[in-house]
């Protein structure tokens, strides 16, 4: 089993900064999702990791001892690629033979390793099949397959679902996760979809701009955003600028609400979040915040309402029951259900008060 | 590893590619004696030679133009048909054929009592004397270039979606402006490349002049062929052959542009 | 409108195929023109195949023929590969240029070119320097054919190859070879039919000992009618008809290949 550490990273590419300043563990056996929008620097981790680019600055360690410089060829880390990279000259299971061929195994080892790893992904049946007979969810379990045979500690996978619609890729998320249980390595996932990340990681690495903005379990990031860029980009939100009055007292458009935030100095501007499905639409005058019904869409498992306030704001809620476009009505919620956010505030500080008004509630 | 096994080629490109050209450039600044010299040019300004590259320059166009005119029309008629790929093989086909064995067809078809004249004759017209004359250059060389120039064009024409056409006509295009107005301007890449194709090899070949016409129409390939093979003169020779490399360049510029890689070259002469 | 068309294509097919069916006609003739037909003969291809002399020149060819486009195309596999890996832009756009310099340059510049570099290097012209001239000549249409399917193949099959363990040649001989195998056959086909078609560049380079067909041909035609040279194009026409017909097919087979099941 192997830890993985990267150490102060920072990678550039000609003039280019892709990576700064990237610190981080793996630890053995969890599932990871590093999670960013396109060109935020996802995949050049992954890439670092499997040992196809090299740190401009900074360490990669695998178990303490220094990967920099040591190629993808030579490490225990495997890859599902975004296009799953299967060699179309080949078929299914000499697809899979692949890596054990080049390490010169026996044949007959080699053929009872290929047809475990069929069986593990359920494809025994489809071992003399063309790459191009396959539909996309059999050639991502024949990537996977592909990978997994070599026994790797880690497991790279570069959005390996974006390319399968939708029910299929509810479907392969169950698959993953179940597949990651079974053999107890590390998964190192990229992705851009929140929804993904949610479901499979034990911890999810939100990123922006080459730097990892927030590391954590899925529920503290979407419970606790450390910024208005987490909170947009994991689940709705709702933002708006509010003024810390004191601990567990924050104003919003001038009126003030009880939240169990602190630690912060009195009158610090910060974003407030309260997600759509924590408001709750009460009759006029009965909830926090009076409001008039401005939209409505039906969303399948819920209605997605929008709301304008008296001063022209509009929330978003979300509700499994309608209301009527035009009327009156108010918006309700829970103290802890506002989120504090204080803009510029890093990881380190954010934890640090966190912690610190969390232990004054105990 | 994948280097080493770069440098055969950069060897290549160094020995047959620079070298030669740069030998040949270099030859044409030495006299038939091996002394350095700029009569070569001097020469080559003057009229015998003067007259003899504006008349290579002449036919190559005529031979240009007369290719052009029957293909465009051929690539129009195969891109109607069902088996494409079929009458396209039918074309290249006779690329295969050496080119002298073609032209030694047209020596007997051209001949006193050749195919040519004994049509003629049941046509009432006169003996005509083919063989020998300007025209019958031009006509083996049109021969010998159709397929060269179809296949550009062809390819040109065959990327064309239809549904392009059927909006022209649904705007009230006539056949004449459909073609006119959409059909040639997206073709006219797959025109310039076989203008190409064509335009360049009839400025030097010699094999077809030296058969066809004995030594009546002279080409700058003939006359570089002489120079090099008969007359020795290797510093004149390579003056002709810088003028007709630089000819060449000039009518690459003219004609290139966004060059369409589907329509390349595929052939040689 | 159609017909027209039609009948267009009818008449410039029997145009282009009348030449080589009058070839193929007098070639059977027993008098010595291509002008009257006197009676049937097969004595035009007996003499053919009893000159020995002749055989030899054809062997020369197929084997001048074999051997440059074999070498053409070792040497073009490592060129596309080499100019694929090229990452700075300008050197890769300026080597192509030198690529395609030799592609369109005409058969007299590059016949007399090398005739130059031959003599100054010290060469006797010969079998060795006409090897030499149709390597050169057919090494780059070599490059531009591999070249495509090089730039068509993902660059995470190389990553992915890396990544499950495989070496450098590894890479090269299970991955990039199989994938350009399409492109090295078409290739070594164009290369060999350069090859076997050229006139031009061998009849600069050749010396008196060493002829192959094309020269040989010119050199008859040149004395006048001979029907044995009817004779070798008809049996040349039915060879270039097999492998015409064989290079049709795997192309077609392999394009069936690739744009089979998605």
């Amino acid at each position: 089993m192997t830890n993985i550490n990267l150490q102060n990273i920072n990678y550039q590419y000609g003039d280019t900064v892709i990576l700064k300043n990237i610190e981080h563990t793996f630890e053995a056996g969890r599932f990871y999702t590093i999670l960013g929008p396109s060109g935020c620097g996802k995949t050049t981790i992954l890439k670092m990791i499997g040992g196809f680019i090299h740190p401009t600055d900074g360490k990669v360690s695998f178990d303490g001892r220094t990967m920099n410089g040591i190629d993808a060829n030579r490490r225990k880390v495997n890859t599902v690629f975004q296009d799953y990279a299967l060699f179309p000259h080949l078929n299914v299971y000499e697809n899979i033979a692949f890596g054990l061929k080049v390490r010169r195994i026996s044949k007959n080892e080699i053929r009872t390793k290929v047809e475990e790893a069929l069986r593990f992904v359920n494809l025994a049946d489809f071992r003399d099949r063309p790459i191009d007979a396959l539909s996309g969810g059999q050639r991502q379990r024949v990537a996977i397959a592909r990978a997994i045979v070599n026994e790797p500690d880690v497991l790279l996978l570069d959005e390996p679902l974006s390319a399968l619609d939708q029910n299929l890729r509810v479907d392969m998320q169950y698959e993953l996760k179940e597949i990651q249980k079974r053999l107890g390595i590390t998964f190192i996932f990229v992705t851009h979809d929140q929804e993904e990340a949610l479901a499979l990681s034990d911890e999810i690495l939100v990123m922006n701009n080459g730097e990892i903005v927030q590391a954590g379990p899925p529920k503290d990031i979407y419970d606790e955003p450390l910024n208005r860029y987490v909170a947009e980009f994991i689940g709705d939100s709702n933002i708006v600028r509010g003024v810390m009055v004191e601990d567990n007292l924050v104003s919003i458009y001038g009126r003030n609400y009880s939240c169990v935030d602190g630690g912060l100095k009195p009158n610090t501007s910060v974003d407030v979040m309260i997600r759509p499905e924590d408001l709750l639409i009460t009759g006029h005058d009965k909830g926090k915040m009076n409001v008039t019904i401005d939209s409505s869409l039906f969303r399948g498992v819920h209605y997605e309402i929008g709301c304008i306030d008296q001063d022209g704001y509009e929330w978003i809620v979300h509700s499994t029951k309608d209301a009527e476009i035009g009327q009156k009505a108010a918006l309700d919620f829970e103290r802890v259900n506002i989120h504090v956010m204080v803009p510029g505030e890093d990881e380190d500080a954010f934890n640090e008060r966190l912690e610190s008004y969390q232990e004054d509630e105990v | 590893m994948r280097k080493l096994l770069f440098i055969p080629y950069l060897i290549w490109i160094v020995l047959f590619v620079v070298a030669p050209l740069g030998l040949m450039v270099g030859y044409s600044f030495f006299d038939i004696s091996g002394n350095p010299t700029l009569e070569n040019y001097g020469a080559f300004f003057s009229s015998e030679y003067f007259e003899m590259t504006l008349s290579s320059f002449w036919y190559a166009f005529l031979i240009t133009l007369f290719s052009l005119l029957v293909s465009y029309p051929l690539a129009l008629a195969i891109r109607q048909t069902k088996h494409k790929m079929f009458w396209l093989l039918l074309i290249i086909l006779p690329t295969w054929i050496n080119l002298l064995l073609k032209t030694y067809a047209f020596i007997g078809m051209f001949g006193k009592e050749g195919l040519v004249n004994a049509v003629a004759a049941a046509f009432g017209l006169g003996e005509l004397q083919l063989l020998f004359s300007d025209v019958a250059f031009i006509i083996v060389s049109v021969y010998i270039f159709i397929p060269f120039m179809l296949l550009p064009i062809f390819n040109a024409v065959d990327g064309i979606d239809s549904n392009l056409l059927s909006a022209a006509r649904d705007l009230g295009a006539s056949k004449w402006d459909t073609l006119r107005r959409v059909l040639l301007p997206l073709s006219l890449p797959g025109i310039k490349t076989g203008i190409q194709v064509v335009f360049i090899p009839s400025l030097s070949l010699f094999m077809i002049t030296r058969l066809i016409t004995g030594n009546k129409v002279i080409t700058l390939g003939t006359a570089i062929e002489q120079q090099f093979l008969t007359t020795e003169n290797w510093g004149m020779g390579a003056t002709i052959g810088v003028f007709l490399i630089l000819a060449m360049m000039l009518v690459m510029t003219v004609t290139s542009g966004r060059s369409n890689k589907e329509t390349g070259r595929v052939g040689r002469l | 409108m159609k017909t027209l068309g039609r009948s267009y294509m009818v008449v410039i097919f029997i145009c282009l195929y009348l030449p080589i069916a009058y070839l193929i006609f007098y070639s059977l003739n027993s008098g010595g023109t291509m002008t009257s037909f006197d009676g049937f003969t097969l004595e035009h291809y007996q003499s053919v195949f009893t000159d020995s002399r002749l055989i030899v020149i054809l062997l020369n060819t197929v084997a001048v023929a074999l051997v440059s486009a074999g070498l053409a195309t070792l040497i073009g596999i490592g060129g596309a590969i080499g100019l694929y890996n090229i990452r700075m832009k300008r050197l890769k756009q300026s080597l192509l240029s030198l690529n395609n310099v030799m592609i369109v340059s005409p058969d007299v510049i590059i016949g007399a070119s090398l005739l130059i570099l031959f003599t100054v290097l010290g060469i006797s012209l010969g079998a060795f320097s006409v090897i030499m001239a149709h390597i050169a000549f057919s090494v780059p249409i070599v490059v531009l054919m591999i070249l495509p399917k090089l730039q068509d193949m993902k660059s995470s099959y190389l990553d992915a190859a890396r990544d499950l363990g495989a070496s450098s040649f590894d890479v090269l001989w299970r991955v990039i070879i199989p994938h350009i195998k399409p492109g090295i056959l078409a290739g070594f086909f164009m290369a060999l039919t350069y090859s076997l078609d050229d006139f031009a560049v061998t009849f600069f380079v050749t010396g008196s000992g060493f002829s192959v067909l094309s020269v040989e041909i010119y050199a008859m035609a040149r004395r006048g009618i001979s029907l044995e040279i009817n004779a070798i194009s008809t049996l040349v026409f039915l060879v270039v008809l097999v492998i015409a017909l064989g290079y049709y097919f795997i192309t077609s087979r392999a394009s069936v290949k690739r744009g089979g099941i998605t």
